[in-house]
């Protein structure tokens, strides 16, 4: 836990070198969606190598040359078990990396996942052990069959008498291929239960819906496009804090290292302020207000004629390919909302019509919602699209990210599609519209969300994914299991959800008293028949308070490096993330824990002997997809090799996702939507789906669609701070980024954000007394939660104003504690707060009411009142938490 | 539990110095004053076979006007900054405890951080290979960026006026280890 580690940090001075005939290994890095690839060294105790070339495994040289990718520093370092003998172990970026992390490159977090293996001496013996089963309110050791029998003994109970949507899953949804699969192939195949949530929404469906419904892949590009283009525009994201190594290895650099960058974010970063100091453009917005922001700028770009009309012409569909069938879906999907009902798809005159007469495009309206100059508004105009001199247009490419798509979903995201479209982005080299990403792609369905099943539906006959969070709330789930995720932290109005989960499952009066199965199973039962809820989680830490507090059963998982898995990286690199250790006590790769779970509840198809069985397995249900390896299996069966060997022979470099194959050889794809893209006859196992040339729409062409702010303005003015109340929005820190679950066992990590923190601009702290290093509270006590308004049959039944008119919104309180760092690089009425951070959770004062179309939630949209509660630790130690601005350039 | 009842308690902490240490003989020394107890309690230093050397006077350092100097050893890799940041720092020696040293080798992939002191702040970078910065009020601890090190610190001695250095801590990057093939 954060508080148990030892807040300061004593360096090492000397690292041991690997023999030169230690084990290599290749990896890629756990954490973030850049994906970088690593090599492992390991070794036995009682030897190492030499600094020459010729005496360690790394065949390099020391000391290191500067920037030569070959230095190890001591976090890099650990001592782990393998086949039960300790071992020395390094975890070292690949410094032969001709992709991704060319170079050796590496972030801070990368560079210290060695601290991440277990180790009994480290805080890393944190890791759970043993299955536990709360027994009279303590968890005690229990065997993995008790464990799993009493699960499935509740789970027939529970689907037997309350039905599958009454058996829910929360899970994460990036860890590995081989778990993500055995854990859809569960949910959606073998239970069939709608009740399913990944890890950072309340529900299954898109991000960003406003580029899926356009046609574009949001994760269309390759990091070379981000490095050819010559101005990028950041949506809600600084790639320098969030996935450090696209950044300082390909927008710092790349084939055009003099492009010019422009940021819409409330707070100034460190990415932000390098950009700017190259020529660059620092849109610094109020929170949710993007959506003008970007109307704004197209309509400056259309009353100028900048667009890049060619494009538009050859490239964005007109009203027959969207509304004669020849939109992207088929009947009864959201798809349907945005084109039938013709009040979103549009064709590019039709648009330009639109949002010439639109009231909320007008440049001073949006200056004065957005708090940007309208000057820098117009300036970020001309830099996106007007054409030179000699009229060749800038290649421009469009990142987004939570700052975007995590306030006003539906809007945002449809908004800066148009946005990219109208500049001529999305389909080539240098010009593309995508995410960043957050956590890599691990996703494999096993099978399909029974969106059928789902209760909520929007008026009409169209269903929608469920929120699971109202769904609990209501009282609708009975059985719960967590994998690999905090839940109740992670979503909106935390604390609201902690008091309901507490209500469900520890204030119930049925609790476990005895650990024989029978009784277990009978007393959980109980509580389920009761309106209560039984609560499983599995995980590698014991979370705090899903797993410590609530959960009547915990089991312990294995991860990276106990476990041969495969996923891919932002640019849909995909690689083998080998073992090299042996998990921790009883821990199992959760893939394995579902297939015993499975076993005992009597599904077929869960009997894999090993994780590259269920990598085979999965090849057949992605080959429609982007993630498409099907070939490379392919190819290994005719190789008579196991499909994970052939991808281990690929090492840290892997293979581009889809896979095709030509001549016999596998061949990855660079980019989606590739209009330049040259395909030859579809070989063997190859498939041409239309998006790897064209947009992914029935006709190709990408797809307008107008975003009203009378969609989100009455919820926009419900949650905007009033009196002395701050905007409260949040975000991740280079630091932490996608790695706090290991981070709070690293010392050095913790010395450096031993603590939650926010930051507050100087005239904000000063009158309320506070400075830097001060311990804050931040309390809210108008949090709007919506209570049920499942399923809409009226035109606007589910809109903000008409839910709130039902009755559907209801208010509660939250507030949580966190160490001040007064900075000018936040805006002035804007407190930005530290996500995720887990005794402190910023969403505890965000609202719980999703977007009503996207049902996406409004993470970023929290306010409060910040009081001073004295003097944090931290203001005067010399040992942990700098409270220096971060942005320095 | 606050660090400093933390540290207070665990005297385990320099056993696990010495230790690392190899078995040589261990110096204990505390790296700063009353304003870090805790830390120089903690911080156990494994001195005995750093050298000792003469590396300026207080008397001559102006605030934030770094002296380069070579330390421990004479290659390109013992390339540091002396620097008198005029606020007490962790490790800082003086009257005013306002006088540290590091490497100017950022330990993320040993860019050049000589030139990238900023007065205002007491930081040093960013550095210009991956714009990591470091506090040297803090021991060197990132203040943002990539480094998966601390900024190795050159541990001082003030005797009368003049500053000694007399250890390292943390590795300086390109070595694998500070002290091999030297002693």
């Amino acid at each position: 836990m954060a508080q148990g580690v030892t807040p300061y940090y004593l360096p090492e001075d000397r690292i041991p070198l690997p023999p030169a005939d230690a084990k290599v290994t290749t990896t890629a890095c756990d954490y973030c969606i850049v994906g970088c690839g690593y090599k492992v060294y390991t070794w036995p105790l009682g030897r190492e190598g030499g600094p020459r070339a010729s005496q360690n495994a790394l065949r390099a040289e020391f000391p290191a040359k500067v920037n030569s990718g070959k230095w190890i520093s001591p976090n890099m370092h650990n001592l782990v078990m393998v086949e039960g003998r300790p071992h020395h172990v390094l975890v070292v970026p690949d410094g032969d990396a001709r992709v991704v992390n060319v170079g050796g490159n590496h972030s801070i977090r990368g560079g210290v996942l060695a601290q991440k293996c277990f180790n009994p001496n480290k805080p890393s013996q944190e890791r759970l052990l043993y299955p536990m089963m709360r027994v009279r309110g303590t968890l005690q050791p229990v065997s993995w069959d008790t464990a799993l029998d009493v699960m499935a003994g509740v789970s027939r109970h529970v689907l037997d008498r309350h039905g599958e949507h009454a058996w829910a899953m929360k899970t994460y949804s990036y860890q590995y291929f081989e778990n993500t699969y055995a854990i859809s192939k569960l949910a959606f195949g073998a239970i069939g239960t709608p009740a399913y949530a990944p890890h950072d929404k309340p529900g299954p469906g898109p991000d960003t819906p406003g580029l899926d419904w356009a046609g574009i892949d949001a994760f269309s590009a390759s990091y070379e496009d981000w490095g050819m283009a010559d101005v990028i525009f950041f949506s809600g994201v600084d790639p320098y804090e969030t996935k450090s190594v696209l950044f300082t290895s390909w927008i710092m650099h790349g084939q055009n290292p003099d492009k010019k960058l422009i940021f819409a974010l409330p707070r100034k970063t460190m990415g932000v302020a390098w950009g700017e100091q190259r020529g660059g453009l620092f849109l610094q917005v109020i929170p949710g207000t993007d959506t003008v922001l970007h109307l704004a700028l197209i309509r400056i770009i259309l009353e100028n004629g900048w667009e890049d009309r060619d494009f538009i012409d050859r490239w964005v569909a007109n009203s027959w390919e969207i509304d004669a069938g020849m939109g992207r879906g088929t009947r009864n999907t959201p798809w349907q909302w945005f084109t039938t009902w013709g009040r979103y798809g549009i064709d590019f005159a039709g648009y330009r019509k639109w949002i010439l007469g639109y009231r909320w495009a007008e440049l001073d309206t949006a200056a004065r919602l957005t708090g940007v100059p309208a000057a820098s508004i117009r300036q970020a105009a001309e830099m996106l699209a007007r054409p030179r001199p000699d009229g060749s247009r800038p290649r421009t490419s469009f990142m987004l990210e939570k700052g975007n798509y995590w306030c006003n979903n539906l809007g945002n995201t449809t908004s800066y599609a148009a946005l990219g479209l109208v500049c001529g982005a999305g389909n080539r080299p240098g010009r593309v519209i995508s995410r960043g990403g957050g956590h890599q792609r691990g996703w494999m369905g096993g099978a399909g969300y029974p969106r059928g099943l789902s209760p909520e539906k929007y008026p009409g006959r169209r269903k929608k994914e469920i929120d699971l969070d109202r769904w609990v709330a209501e009282g609708n789930v009975r059985f719960a299991w967590v994998i690999g995720t905090t839940w109740l932290q992670a979503m909106a109005a935390s604390q609201e959800l902690m008091d309901v989960f507490h209500r469900l499952t520890r204030q119930s009066p049925h609790q476990i008293a005895s650990t024989r199965p029978a009784a277990a199973i009978e007393s959980l039962t109980r509580r389920a028949d009761s309106g209560g809820m039984v609560v499983v989680h599995q995980d590698i830490y014991p979370v705090d308070p899903i797993g410590t507090q609530l959960a009547d059963l915990v089991l312990p998982a294995a991860t990276w490096g106990e476990e041969d898995f495969t996923r891919c990286n932002g640019e849909r690199r995909l690689r083998l993330y080998a073992q090299f250790n042996d998990p921790p006590g009883e821990a199992r790769p959760d893939w394995q824990i579902i297939a015993g779970f499975a076993r005992k509840m009597g599904f077929e198809g869960f009997d894999w002997k090993d994780s590259n069985e269920i990598f085979e397995e999965a090849a057949r249900f992605g080959r429609g997809g982007v993630l498409n390896y099907h070939p490379l299996v392919v190819k290994a069966k005719q190789e008579g090799r196991r499909a994970h060997d052939l991808l281990r022979a690929y090492g840290t470099e892997g293979i581009q996702t889809p896979i095709r194959m030509v001549g016999g050889k596998l061949v990855g794809t660079k980019r989606l939507h590739d209009s330049t893209l040259q395909l030859g006859t579809p070989e063997g196992p190859t498939t041409h789906p239309k998006w790897l040339t064209a947009f992914g729409t029935h006709s190709g062409k990408a797809v307008l669609l107008r975003s009203y702010w009378e969609d989100f303005q009455d919820f926009y003015e419900a949650v905007k701070p009033t009196g002395d109340e701050l905007w409260v929005t949040n975000g991740r820190i280079n630091e932490t980024w996608q790695s706090g679950y290991d981070d709070f066992r690293r010392p050095y990590i913790m010395a450096r954000w031993p603590s939650m923190f926010v930051e507050m601009h100087p005239d904000d702290a000063s009158a309320r007394g506070i400075e830097s290093g001060d311990l804050v509270a931040v309390e809210n006590d108008r949090v709007l939660v919506q209570t049920g308004g499942f399923q809409g049959v009226e035109e606007k039944e589910l809109t903000f104003t008409e839910l709130r008119r039902a009755g559907h919104i209801k208010t509660t309180t939250a507030s949580f504690t966190a160490v001040a760092v007064v900075s000018d690089a936040v805006r002035r009425g804007v407190v930005w707060a530290l996500m995720l951070w887990p005794g402190s959770p910023a969403n505890s004062v965000v609202p719980q009411v999703p977007d009503p179309v996207t049902n996406r939630a409004r993470f970023k949209l929290g306010k409060g009142r910040v009081t001073k509660l004295g003097e944090s630790p931290h203001k005067r130690s010399f040992t942990t938490m700098s409270l220096k601005p971060r942005p320095i350039v | 539990m606050s660090p400093h009842e933390h540290s207070a308690e665990r005297p385990c902490l320099s056993r696990r110095a010495f230790l690392l240490s190899g078995g040589t003989a261990v110096t204990v020394t505390l790296l700063d004053g009353p304003l870090n107890r805790a830390f120089g309690q903690g911080a156990a230093l494994k001195r005995a076979s750093y050298p000792a050397r003469r590396i300026g006077r207080i008397s001559q350092l102006a605030v934030d006007r770094p002296v380069p100097f070579q330390y421990p050893w004479k290659d390109a890799y013992s390339a540091n900054m002396l620097v008198k940041l005029g606020v007490p720092a962790g490790g800082g020696v003086g009257p005013a405890r306002d006088v540290v040293a590091f490497s100017t080798l950022c330990t993320h992939m040993g860019g050049p951080l000589a030139g990238q002191y900023r007065g205002q702040h007491k930081v040093v970078g960013p550095c210009p290979l991956h714009l990591t910065t470091f506090d040297l009020t803090k021991h060197g601890m990132v203040v943002s960026g990539q480094a998966t090190e601390t900024l190795a610190q050159v541990v001082l001695e003030a005797r009368g006026d003049e500053i000694w250095a007399t250890g390292v801590m943390g590795l300086i990057y390109g070595y694998h280890s500070n002290l091999a093939g030297r002693a």
